[in-house]
């Protein structure tokens, strides 16, 4: 199932040699700038820039849980927020996983995972990039 | 102060905000611009350029280049007619843009319409367009709030009491407003208690939508001296967000260096401000306003709405005309319809809500969302 979907922004994330996802981004190695969401051009010094993860494994900094008629047809509710990762330092806007909305706290560390998640701008179902909270490695 | 030349307000027009099932965007905004030129006591072939806000026609009818529609239907076929679109700025950048011609020279009298047109089945909720990452990560804009409401609850203790003050207040104000379309009053509990939109935010901390339209008509200091307009536009600022990563979503840079600017043109500062207009599209937004106005200190802008200093009669009354979240928010028309209420208010002819004594008045608006900032942000001073 899982393998059949297509993302829903194609080259939005990619798992690392690790197996572990995480969000794709853009590095300026003039300037030593992340960029997430993707950018070609570093915004300091219009250099191309280079593609490069920029984390997948952070603390939660702000989080909603929307209870409107979702779009996308995500779950009813559903959770959002912004999450610091710890590789980049970067603040970024994600879903969190639709069964650990009552858990969420400021401060939480979390992790990417992709799951099925609604529909994409063709109406067609496909996976999105979810936070999780982390599990300990020895919980495995 | 500055030698450049000076804007006037020479007429506003202003239709009920609410359901105008029956009408085109075209219609209202005609009308306002109508009532703007009898306002003013001008003929349309003076009027040498016109700005047209709209934001939502191109989606919701496929309409587009609507403004030259609109002006030609006025009688003001031939002169330059620019289209603008800045999400919630839509129409306090074109009355931006509209005081820059006059400033430079180019004509002594510019109108400039908003008109939006939104109450219809298939208005789903804003957002920055389908093709945005955050959009399809299910970022709505009354999450973005949300967000901000959560992480200023948590560094300035901010709680869910004073930020439903905000809509109490501004429902007050609503009722000394024939125009506005929510005018009974609401309780705290009320508030508290609708339904939950986006934690912490409920349904009555978040604007209603609106048809609506809207008219500001400038003029140079030539003609206003002719039209004996007094109210002066003693400073217009408009600016984009910086983007930064990361970005501080309890204390908003970019409405704070908006402000610093607008302060600095104009020769003025919080304490010289009588009365206020700003985008208080949901509860927390004004609070994180009066903070970035220098209404009160940052962080204090719980304890500011709870004192009473924002409401009429307080030291500084913050939407007296009700706000968005009463007057509702007919997006291009908003920033139009605020710049009225501060022209009416210091003309001293806003009735029953009239903050009296008000020489010098603020309108402030806020649109668009990327990378956690807002795309624009519009600040205008007016003065007598």
């Amino acid at each position: 199932m899982t393998q059949s979907l297509a993302s829903v922004v194609p080259g939005l994330y990619a798992h690392n040699e690790q197996g572990e996802l995480e969000l794709t981004g853009s590095f300026c190695a003039a300037c030593q700038r992340y960029a997430y969401p993707r950018v070609e051009h570093c915004p300091e010094c219009l250099q191309p820039t280079e593609r490069k993860p920029v984390g997948g494994k952070g603390s939660i900094y702000s989080y909603t849980v929307i209870r409107t008629r979702p779009p996308f047809q995500l779950p009813e509710p559903y959770a959002v927020g912004y999450v610091d990762l710890a590789a980049s330092g970067l603040r970024v806007f994600g879903l969190f996983h639709p069964e650990v909305i009552e858990q969420l706290r400021i401060g939480m560390p979390v992790a990417l995972e992709e799951i099925p998640l609604g529909i994409n701008n063709d109406g067609q179902p496909c996976l999105r990039p979810v936070f999780t909270p982390a599990v300990k490695s020895d919980e495995h | 102060m500055s030698t450049e030349p000076k804007v006037f307000v020479a007429g506003i027009g202003v239709l009920p905000f609410g359901k105008h099932v029956e009408r085109s965007v075209t219609s209202l905004a005609v009308e306002a611009g109508l009532l703007a030129l009898r306002d003013a006591g001008v003929a349309p072939r003076e009027i040498g350029m016109g700005f047209f806000a709209n934001v939502l026609a191109s989606r919701l009818f496929g309409d587009s280049t609507l403004g030259q529609n609109v002006f030609a239907s006025l009688g003001m076929n031939r002169i330059p007619v620019v289209n603008v679109e800045n999400a919630c700025t839509s129409g306090s950048s074109a009355f931006h843009l509209a005081c820059m011609a006059i400033r430079a020279g180019e004509c002594d009298l510019v109108l400039a319409i908003g008109a939006e047109k939104m109450c219809l089945p298939q208005m789903g909720l804003l957002s920055s367009g389908n093709t945005d990452p955050d959009t399809l990560l299910g970022l709505v804009t009354p999450a973005s709030f949300a967000l901000r409401a959560r992480r200023h609850m948590q560094e300035f203790g901010t709680t869910a009491q004073q930020m439903a003050q905000v809509a109490v207040k501004n429902r007050k104000h609503a009722a000394l407003n024939p125009q506005a379309q929510f005018r009974e009053p609401i309780t705290l509990e009320q508030v508290l208690n609708s339904p939950l939109i986006a934690d912490p935010l409920t349904r009555l901390q978040s604007c209603p939508i609106a048809d609506g339209a809207a008219a500001v008509l400038l003029c140079s200091e030539k003609v206003a001296k002719r039209l004996s307009c007094r109210i002066g536009v003693r400073a217009s600022i408009l600016v984009s967000g910086s983007y930064d990563n990361p970005q501080d979503l309890a204390r908003w840079e970019t409405d704070f260096r908006c402000a610093q600017q607008v302060y600095e043109k104009a020769g003025a500062g919080a304490a010289d401000v009588d009365l206020v207009e700003c985008h208080d599209a949901f509860t927390i937004a004004e609070i994180m306003h009066y903070e970035a106005l220098g209404l009160c200190a940052p962080g204090e802008g719980g304890r500011f709405v709870e004192s009473g200093a924002a409401a009429l009669g307080g030291t500084t009354p913050v939407n007296v005309s009700g706000g968005l979240l009463s007057r509702g928010h007919p997006v291009a028309a908003t920033g139009l319809a605020q710049i009225a209420e501060v022209t009416l208010q210091l003309r001293e002819q806003a009735g029953a809500r009239q903050v009296h004594g008000a020489k010098l008045g603020l309108a402030h608006c806020m649109g668009g969302d990327r990378a956690a900032d807002t795309k624009s942000a519009t600040i205008v001073i007016l003065a007598t």
